[in-house]
């Protein structure tokens, strides 16, 4: 018996040791999550269907277990891939010990004053880009002149969300000569949805009507709120299908939405998420896999906006006939803009206040 | 004689038949997903202990479980179910930070106790909060913990993205001084031994000693066993509730201070992982003896780092999950395994009669 096992386990090692091996380790967030863990891993399953490479995610349970699950991965795999910001100092101090492996770090942020590992590619995301579109349809369909902003903790990828929200609704002022304004907040918090729920509450009744959740899982308690006021305006029960959602909304002529963040939330509350500022994760995850598999791993940082798929606009499944055709077009534009230089988005406080749409429309 | 084994031996043999059981029933489990339990089990064993790295990040793992254990463990003899042990944690971690930040400069031979004091001191007070509303008002102390537990965990938020917030990415204060850091006992790679584990097994020989060599670990004891008949032999209840309380929470501050001192250096919010309520199996496996936490703490720490292995062989780590959620029921209602070792020691006994 002990034979036998032990010449599965040998047989295993073998095998293993000609594939190209790939392994992520996820944040204590664990696959499940609808968001950055699901979303790399999708990106390094694509890179498997591809590819035909090996691959493996190991579930971390604590912040204690990352050193500790990177290292096993790192003798065990060619390339691992690291979840999210919380794994940023045991990935810089366990990827110098093993110069061999590759690191991937998604949304992991060089360390601070030092230089990143030659074996580490960290990708980090233009999130201004993504929420720029959303400010801007925020801003072109909000019936109240007011929208709303909740973010988890003011940390820099929520502030990028904000400065480039702000920026969109600029835009929309500036181009439309408008005047729309954009309440803002904090939840001090990314897990709660109670908290997410009542600041949005709030929000909506301060005269907001459509609102920007960049607060991780509090956004679920936004998106809540955003049914729970729709659904009392419309006068309509919860099960009421979207046919009759979209109906109502034109009927009252307006109505409550809430923007989801990272993934696409649209379909979370349909009728009633107008739209999600994406963060394509996913991509990411593939860019590092296949660059270290075609042997193009570089190392160093890479900051992925609209132009390299990093970030988008959802797809609006859902909600896409509530918008004019103009606007949509319109952001059609601006995404062309972005992607082409014309237009920069402000991801810091002092650009946003010196930011101003040069932006003609060529329709 | 035989079917009547020893107290002593009972409270060992308890939690190990559990451990046999719970290993043998995960094993079907892992047979029915299709996989080899021998090997998994292989796997899990070099996981925790088959390198010098394995044991390192096993330890590390041990040194706050046996101190929130000896945390909650205290109180239950003493009669107080503190599940606070996680914000009384948080608290002695906060502490301790605070005043490992401005001790830069000042020798570690006086930084380490100083820095470790405020941890104890910052669970203490914590704790004491809930034993001091149990004695006056009687409120009880599983709510009155529970809520503080919140408070510590938004207080912990707040401190690192507000007063103490630095650097980029995941809120998080700064580094503590050089000298009020737990140099590691010895350094693999990226892991480390650290020297906390000694501070931990100090604490429980201590507890130990507290509880079965000391007149107020007697008195304490008694209130736990029936606090009428105590009082009735003048001993103040709400003295040995706030007492008992403000240990316990001295126990599970100093896993704080622990975790900030030989390990993150630091704070950030969520860094205990749990550890505070880990505490309360931890203490239910170690028959809330100071010396069988020490053990119970080391089963846990290596069944955890070994499933982070066996996840390698492609066995789910919630295997883990499941032994430990099987051992601490079985322990919990201890007269089934009682039943069991009797019958299984009994026949031999039998027949000599």
């Amino acid at each position: 018996m002990k034979k036998a096992v032990l010449l599965v386990l040998l047989m295993a090692l073998v095998v293993s040791s000609f594939a190209f091996k790939v392994i992520m380790v996820s944040d204590v967030g664990g696959l499940g999550d609808k968001s950055f863990n699901d979303g790399t891993w999708a990106g390094i399953l694509k890179a498997k269907d591809k590819y035909g490479i090996d691959v493996q995610v190991i579930q971390s349970k604590e912040q204690s277990d990352y050193v500790d699950n990177l290292s096993n991965a790192a003798k065990e795999a060619d390339v691992v891939v690291a979840v999210g910001f919380m794994m940023s100092n045991a990935l810089f101090d366990v990827a110098p010990q093993y110069p061999a492996t590759k690191f991937i770090g998604i949304d992991i942020a060089p360390p601070e004053g030092g230089k990143v590992p030659k074996n580490v590619q960290l990708y980090l995301f233009k999130e201004q880009e993504s929420a720029f579109f959303v400010g801007y349809l925020a801003a072109a369909m909000t019936k109240t002149g007011k929208v709303g902003f909740i973010g988890g903790i003011a940390i820099p990828p929520v502030e990028r969300f904000r400065y480039g929200y702000m920026a969109g609704v600029k835009a929309y002022n500036d181009i439309y000569g408008d005047n729309v304004e954009v309440v803002v907040g904090y939840t001090e918090s990314f897990t709660d949805a109670a908290k997410g729920k009542s600041m949005a509450l709030a929000q909506y009744a301060e005269g907001a009507d459509i609102i920007f959740a960049a607060a991780g899982a509090c956004g679920n308690g936004v998106i809540d709120a955003a049914k729970e006021k729709s659904l009392k305006l419309y006068g309509i029960d919860a099960n009421a299908d979207l046919a009759t959602v979209i109906d109502k909304y034109f009927e009252k002529g307006e109505g409550y939405f809430a923007i989801g963040v990272d993934s696409d939330q649209d379909y979370m509350a349909p009728g009633y998420v107008l739209a999600s500022a994406l963060k394509r994760v996913d991509n990411a995850s593939y860019y590092g896999v296949r660059d270290a598999y075609r042997n193009r791993f570089k190392g160093g940082l890479q900051v992925l906006g609209a132009l390299e798929d990093g970030v988008s606009l959802s797809q609006m499944k859902y909600t896409k006939g509530l918008v004019p055709a103009r606007i949509l077009a319109e952001i059609e534009y601006l995404n062309y803009a972005i992607k082409s230089g014309l237009l920069v988005v402000p991801d810091n406080e002092n650009d946003l206040n010196n930011f101003s749409a040069d932006i003609e429309f060529p329709f | 004689m035989k079917n009547k084994l020893s107290k002593n031996a009972m409270n060992i043999l308890v939690p190990v038949t559990s451990v046999i059981i719970a290993l043998f029933i995960a094993g079907i489990v892992i047979l029915l997903i299709g996989k080899n339990p021998l090997s998994a089990y292989w796997v899990m064993l070099k996981g925790a202990f088959g390198n010098k790295a394995a044991l390192a990040a096993n330890i590390s793992k041990m040194m706050s479980l046996v101190l929130t254990g000896l945390a909650v463990g205290f109180g239950f003899r003493a009669g107080i179910f503190n599940i606070g042990a996680e914000g009384q944690l948080m608290m002695g971690a906060i502490f301790s930070t605070i005043v490992g930040l401005n001790l830069g400069g000042v020798s570690p031979v006086f930084a380490i106790p100083i820095t470790m004091l405020a941890g104890i001191l910052g669970g203490a007070f914590w704790a004491s909060i809930a034993g001091y509303l149990k004695a006056t008002t009687g409120a009880h102390e599983v709510i009155t913990t529970i809520m503080l537990n919140w408070i510590a965990v938004y207080l912990t938020n707040y401190f690192v993205a507000g007063p103490l917030a630095v650097g980029q990415g995941v809120p998080k204060s700064p580094e503590i001084a050089q000298s009020a850091q737990l140099p590691p006992l010895m350094t693999v790679q990226a892991t480390t031994l650290p020297s906390g584990i000694i501070v931990s097994i100090i604490a429980a020989i201590l507890v130990y000693i507290l509880l079965e060599k000391t007149t107020t670990g007697y008195e304490l004891k008694a209130v736990g066993f029936n606090p009428y008949a105590a009082e009735a032999g003048a001993i103040s209840l709400s003295k040995n509730i706030v007492l008992t309380m403000a240990i316990s929470g001295a126990l599970a501050g100093l896993a704080g201070s622990m975790e900030v001192m030989a390990i993150h250096h630091r704070i950030f919010g969520d860094f205990s992982g749990g550890k505070g309520f880990d505490g309360i199996s931890i203490a239910l496996i170690g028959q809330n003896n100071p010396i069988g936490i020490i053990f119970a703490a080391f089963l846990i720490s290596s069944l955890r780092t070994g499933s982070n292995a066996m996840q390698f062989a492609k066995v789910p780590d919630d295997i883990v999950t499941i032994i430990q959620g099987i051992i601490i029921f079985l322990v919990a209602a201890d007269r089934i395994v009682r039943t069991f070792i009797l019958k299984f020691s009994s026949p031999k006994g039998g027949e000599s009669k």
